[in-house]
């Protein structure tokens, strides 16, 4: 079983691009965003739009894997505050995209920490934010998935990114957002109940 | 071919994806302007050798340069006259052509023998005078006094050390399997 899904990893981890059509985004994004930190630390400050712009539906849905959804708009608004604050300390400015993506982890992390100590769930609290739509009961089972799944799979399914757009945007290399989309995919359908149909 | 729908939505349709994009696409996120507060800083990234760094490190290198100068002159021994036909000069350093080498004679060196007293008459005023190459280094090798008490408790120490290492000798002699010397020598039997 195990060798299987091994193989079939390193199926979809060599698998040659057949369809090579989102190879644009990755070519063009990159500078464009090196751009605009240049400017933004040149002085530009409302340069720093356009990079929120860009950003904003990649880090809305890395705190939607993590966090109520109900935090998450307040959160992305921080997050790119405090990226601007510490833009200086961006080396590297075409990595912008995978440095706010760990700012926006590292929040979330900080949102549960500081939430233990300080907010108190109350039975009234959970009666009042049940879930009532399909869309949270399967954002709440891609919430049970292991943490690289259920991101690659809200930014796919919520946020409507492809795989490609997902690789630039975070930094992660295409292939391992393909393994995460497919295993991440077979263990909601799972979780779903919905038996897949058996490919030939 | 569906993986590819599922990789980047070109190729043959999934409707199970189709389905799951048009239930969570409604949590999308919704574009709000940035609100940037106008009292906002942008940090500076700082230089890594600020002017009064260097200054600082100049300044300290001038120091350290000055004391170093201060303490080599003040080492540093006086030179070495004496007049060829001096009075305190008793009798001729035998080892004079050993300190200086025999290049700098002409210039430095100078104690000679007394077989060159008739021959330099008229250089006779000249002070000679003989430089030691070599930086000095005074080394106090006179005792410190010591009283009684401080004697005896020397005496203890060594005495002490002499133990220890006796034990120690022993206890290496048992731990290599060696025969054991009597100690007692030159004892005879009682009895």
């Amino acid at each position: 079983m195990l060798e299987a899904e091994a193989t079939a990893d390193m199926l979809l981890m060599t698998q040659p691009f057949e369809a090579p059509l989102p190879a644009a985004p990755e070519i063009v994004e990159e500078p464009v965003a090196a751009l605009l930190v240049k400017a933004v630390l040149a002085g530009q400050r409302e340069r720093f739009s356009a990079l929120y712009e860009m950003y904003s539906p990649m880090v809305h849905g890395i705190l939607l894997a993590r966090v109520p959804r109900g935090e998450v708009d307040d959160l992305v608004q921080d997050i790119f505050l405090h990226a601007l604050r510490k833009l200086h300390t961006l080396r590297d400015a075409a990595a912008f995209g995978p440095w706010i993506a760990m700012i926006a982890r590292n929040r979330a992390m900080d949102f549960y920490r500081s939430s233990k100590e300080t907010v108190e769930v109350t039975e009234q609290m959970a009666v009042a934010k049940p879930p009532t739509g399909a869309a949270k009961e399967i954002l709440a089972l891609i919430r049970r998935l292991p943490e690289a799944y259920r991101e690659t799979l809200v930014l796919r399914f919520v946020e409507g990114m492809t795989g490609p757009e997902i690789a630039a945007r975070t930094g992660l290399t295409p292939a391992s957002v393909r393994v995460n989309l497919h295993r991440g995919m077979k263990i909601l359908r799972q979780k779903m109940g919905v038996v897949s149909v058996a490919r030939p | 071919m569906k993986e590819d729908y599922l990789w980047d939505r070109s190729g043959e349709p999934d409707t199970e994806l189709q389905r799951l994009e048009e239930i969570l696409g409604t949590l999308r996120y919704q574009p709000r302007p940035l609100r940037i507060p106008a009292d906002i800083q942008i940090g500076r990234r700082r230089s890594s050798f600020p002017p009064s760094a260097i200054a600082a490190a100049i300044a300290l290198c001038a120091v350290l340069l000055g004391l170093w100068f201060h303490f080599n002159q003040r080492a540093a021994p006086p030179p070495l006259e004496a007049r060829r036909n001096a009075q305190t000069a008793p009798k001729p350093i035998e080892t004079a052509p050993q300190i200086a080498p025999s290049r700098g004679i002409s210039q430095t060196s100078s104690l000679k023998g007394p077989r060159n007293n008739g021959k330099s008459a008229r250089s006779s005023t000249r002070n000679l005078v003989a430089v030691r190459r070599t930086p000095f280094i005074r080394r106090d090798t006179s005792q410190p006094e010591l009283t009684p008490q401080e004697l005896a408790e020397k005496e203890q120490l060594l005495i002490a050390l002499r133990l220890v290492s006796a034990k120690l000798n022993l206890a290496q002699r048992k731990t290599q399997g060696a025969p054991q010397f009597n100690t007692i020598r030159n004892q005879r039997k009682i009895g």
